[in-house]
């Protein structure tokens, strides 16, 4: 069961300028499927993730994807090697329309080839964004901004798709939605780095969680390794 | 009759400089977020570079378009040694103005060295003079009417049905989203400001045919363009378009009826009145984007 790591993240040190976040931060992705994860606020699961696609650029430490030194690489290369990350909160490009995303997912030279079937995967999965495709996304709900900055994500032909709490601040009905949507997402073959507050959603998703405390793993979970919600919750307050 | 048409044809012909030079102040900033204040020495060197170019014996047809072209690459170099380096900084606004300002003065000295003091003038774009409408104009203006829209809609639509286009508009919006769809920021700003160097050029291309050319022309076309942006509200390329040629016609008209001594101190009480109406036209203005 256990094959290499797709992503790993070995000792890395981050933060924005003389403020360091991220302390020696060490885990490995994708050995067991999908990996989720969680932790209190502010403590780095973004800059985490901005570290990994290219926009923090680490202080020390290095960041391997799929065999690939990516350490310091721009996010533009980063995009180019297929890790895909789709970004905390829904600003995406306020006043292009959905098509103009999806046309702009599909930009990098990997993704080209494969615009219009994956288009097509986008429209399945959110066919309420092919109702609305000439419309601004300034204009969409909160559920149908995240579609999009997932469709767009997806038009980036990814091999690894990394989501920043993808269903923070909506409401019951569309997050069910988009949880549902992840998971097709995963179904479909794309393994998934998810930091997500929903814990309950993450178990369903991950069968490896990990929880990030003060820019550092403080507790991995493995698969196998039966856990209670309740534990779960008793790490993440009990500190 | 001829009176409608003299302020028809002057506003016009005015409106289109004033849209040329807007219209690259206008993408640099939605693009990048800074005001590019060496634009009018662009102008003034499209211009020289013209001038030069012809005085080296090419013909007009090849000696213009090259200038524009070379204004491009000068552009681009701009933008490389004295914005790209501080892009990221939080007060990079304010750096950009002082660090256009001090390229654009250096640029601007370097050309009187280069040239020197004595006006020059340009072959027009197409001689002689004609009339219409009862009254007489060059042929020159009118080319410059006619060649202006032509550009500024071949603009609008690189912008908006060409990928790169879409690119661009897409950086002056979310720059952290743009990097995570690859696109590659750094020559997007390159690009912006050759684009904007490259119209400067050619609007120096056009005034350098009617009126006699000095190293400071760049000045007033500047203090112009800026009043045109903020007139039309910043945030797209339309709006600085539109009140180009709004503000040429009000000169035309005003310069007609109350003079030329008046139509500057008029033009600002008009701006300023319009700002109180509708503040949101101007560098408060949070939301960039082109359109
Ligand atoms: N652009 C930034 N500049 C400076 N500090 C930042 C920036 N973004 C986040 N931080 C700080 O980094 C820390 C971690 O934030 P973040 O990675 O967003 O945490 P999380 O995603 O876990 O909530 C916080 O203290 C936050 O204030
Ligand atoms: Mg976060």
């Amino acid at each position: 069961m256990s094959e290499s790591p797709i992503l790993s993240v070995e000792a890395v040190t981050a933060g924005y300028g003389r403020v360091t976040v991220l302390h020696d931060i060490t885990l490995e992705a994708g050995r067991f499927g999908n990996v989720g994860l969680f932790g209190p606020n502010g403590h780095g699961k973004t800059t985490l993730l901005r570290t990994i696609s290219g926009l923090v650029a680490p202080k020390s430490g290095r960041v391997v994807f799929d065999g690939k030194d990516i350490t310091g690489l721009s996010a533009r290369a980063i995009v180019a090697t297929g890790l895909i990350h789709v970004p905390q909160g829904n600003k995406l490009f306020p006043d292009l329309t959905i098509g103009d995303c999806m046309a702009l997912g599909a930009y990098s030279p990997r993704a080209r080839p494969h615009e219009a079937e994956n288009r097509e995967k986008v429209v399945k999965l959110f066919p309420k964004l092919a109702e609305r495709w000439r419309q601004k996304v300034r204009t969409l709900s909160g559920g149908e901004r995240q579609m999009v900055s997932i469709g767009t994500a997806l038009m980036s032909h990814p091999r690894l798709l990394i989501l920043d709490e993808p269903t923070l601040g909506l409401a019951p009905k569309i997050k069910d939605e988009l949880c549902t949507a992840v998971m097709d997402i995963s179904r479909g073959g794309v393994p998934l780095v998810v930091v997500e507050q929903d814990i309950e959603f993450l178990l369903e998703l991950s069968r490896q969680l990990f929880l990030v405390d003060h820019g550092a793993v403080k507790t991995e979970i493995r698969p196998g390794e039966s856990i209670e919600h309740s534990e779960i919750m008793a790490m993440y307050f009990g500190h | 009759m001829s009176v409608f048409s003299d302020i028809f044809f002057g506003g016009l012909f005015q409106g289109s400089l004033y849209a040329m030079m807007a219209v690259g102040l206008a993408l640099v900033w939605t693009t990048i977020g800074v005001f590019n204040f060496s634009h009018g020495v662009f102008m003034m060197l499209g211009a020289y570079f013209a001038w030069q170019l012809v005085a080296f014996g090419l013909p007009v047809v090849i000696a213009f378009p090259l200038a524009v072209i070379v204004m491009a690459g000068a552009g681009w170099i701009l933008q490389a040694s004295v914005v790209r380096p501080l892009i990221g900084r939080p007060n990079i606004v304010l750096v950009v103005v002082i660090t256009t300002l001090a390229a654009g003065s250096l640029i601007e000295n370097g050309a009187l060295t280069v040239w020197g003091p004595r006006s020059k003038q340009l072959p027009s774009l197409i001689e002689g003079n004609t009339t219409i409408a009862g009254v007489g104009v060059s042929l020159h203006q009118i080319a410059i009417i006619v060649i202006t829209p032509l550009i500024l809609a071949a603009l609008w639509s690189f912008l908006n049905r060409t990928r790169l286009g879409l690119a661009l508009r897409a950086v002056a919006q979310n720059e952290d989203a743009s990097h995570l769809v690859g696109l590659n920021v750094t020559a997007l700003y390159g690009l912006a400001f050759a684009i904007a160097a490259s119209l400067a050029g050619l609007a120096g291309i056009f005034m350098g045919g009617y009126r006699f050319m000095n190293p400071s022309m760049g000045a007033d076309p500047l203090l112009k363009a800026l009043i045109v942006v903020v007139f039309g509200g910043i945030s797209s390329i339309s709006g600085p378009i539109f009140a180009a040629y709004l503000i040429g016609f009000f000169e035309a008209a005003s310069n007609y009826y109350f003079g030329l001594y008046w139509t500057p101190a008029l033009l600002f009480l008009v701006l300023i009145a319009t700002l109180m109406v509708r503040p949101e036209g101007i560098f408060a203005s949070r939301s960039r984007g082109l359109a």
